[in-house]
């Protein structure tokens, strides 16, 4: 019976996985370090997983403890690489379809989110992941009101980082 | 365009450009040890409940402390008795906040549940520490007032008039050894909870800053 647990769990994340990989990207600076966080989600997830009733959507579930587990309970190694060059390797990808200038300007963005706060990266990812306000304050345990000043400030903070 | 909705368009474009890791791959994960830092919690919790019984065991079948309670006449049941409730009081507490802790909890809950479950460990340490400090300075009061060997040398002392400074040197030791027990303790559990916890409490504090 576990069995069958642990194939319809595994089943689900491996087509769900870019979820926790979103995750990875934005909390983490190197190769390694995102293999770690990646691990330490789905042993999460899958710890959580029998109280899963499925009335909620996999992946709604699925946002919740692989945040939790970012901003909570991994521990960080203290070892990390630099955080450009895992950066530009997924972004050479797209090298053709991009015109260098706005390439360089979404690299340094994505290094203005890396010196974010832990909460604050958790309401950039909702942000970019399209949830509403309502869902990121319940999801982090604010007021809706507080989670839009909030959002507001973030984006000055990162206005003043990427114009100093 | 904003900044971020710059990024949001990338972002989307991105999305399914990560390394897709196979089903083999993720079942191989599932085996793996978890190193969250609950875990490290729970272990490390453990460890101080066994070490104290052990050392509340070792107390209770030495040599030394079967002296002391023909000093104590009865009262060292007590202690004893009063010693293991407050242990089995604060594992008990210990337990029902380390359920409450779930991952699919919202985040500020989560980090709630886990601080009070550590809170309720180190206040557990900090009772038993100052239950020992009392404890310790008790003995060492009846040891002056009833071994017959520290009376003996009390009134050779006296006889030559330096029952002042034996007295004084006496208590200094029992001062500096109690300070340098409870200082040792106290630098150890600064040092773990820095360790274990100070990320977490910073990602708390800017949590409740946002609704304040």
């Amino acid at each position: 019976m576990s069995s069958e647990l642990e194939k319809s769990f595994v089943q689900q994340l491996q087509e769900n996985q870019n979820l926790i990989h979103k995750i990875c990207r934005l909390y983490t600076d190197s190769e390694d370090a995102h293999k770690d966080l990646f691990q330490e989600i789905t042993i999460q997830l899958w710890k959580a997983y029998p109280q899963f009733r499925g009335d909620s959507k996999f992946t709604t579930w699925a946002y919740r403890v692989g945040l939790n587990t970012a901003i909570t309970l991994y521990r960080k190694k203290t070892k990390s690489v630099s955080t450009i060059e895992f950066d530009s390797k997924l972004h050479k990808i797209d090298q053709d379809e991009y015109n260098y200038e706005e390439e360089e300007h979404i690299k340094l963005l994505y290094q203005a989110v890396q010196q974010l706060n832990d909460i604050e990266k958790a309401l950039v990812f909702m942000y970019l992941e399209d949830k509403d306000y309502s869902e990121i304050a319940e999801t982090l345990g604010i007021s809706e009101v507080n989670a839009r000043v909030k959002m507001n400030r973030i984006k000055g903070k990162l206005k003043t980082i990427l114009n100093p | 365009m904003e900044e971020l909705d710059l990024l949001k368009k990338d972002w989307k474009k991105n999305e399914n450009k990560f390394p897709k890791l196979s089903e083999q791959e993720i079942y191989a994960m599932l085996h793996k040890n978890s190193t969250s830092v609950v875990k490290w919690i729970f272990v490390i919790s453990i460890l101080e409940f066994a070490f104290f019984l052990a050392l509340t065991l070792l107390f209770n079948d030495n040599a030394g402390t079967t002296k002391m309670e023909s000093y104590l006449n009865g009262f060292s049941t007590v202690v004893t008795i009063l010693d293991y409730a407050i242990m089995v009081y604060f594992f008990c507490l210990f337990y029902i906040n380390y359920k409450k802790i779930t991952t699919t909890d919202k985040v500020k809950n989560l980090m709630s549940n886990i601080l009070k479950t550590r809170k309720t460990v180190s206040n557990y340490i900090f009772v038993k520490i100052f239950f020992m400090v009392i404890l310790l300075i008790i003995m060492f009061v009846l040891f002056f007032y009833n071994e017959p060997e520290m009376i003996n040398t009390l009134h050779i002392a006296e006889e030559k008039g330096k029952l002042f400074i034996v007295c004084l040197v006496y208590f200094a030791a029992v001062a500096i050894s109690v300070a340098v027990f409870a200082g040792v303790v106290l630098l150890f559990y600064k040092l773990i909870y820095g360790l274990l916890l100070k990320r977490l409490k910073k990602n708390y504090d800017e949590l409740k800053k946002i609704d304040f």
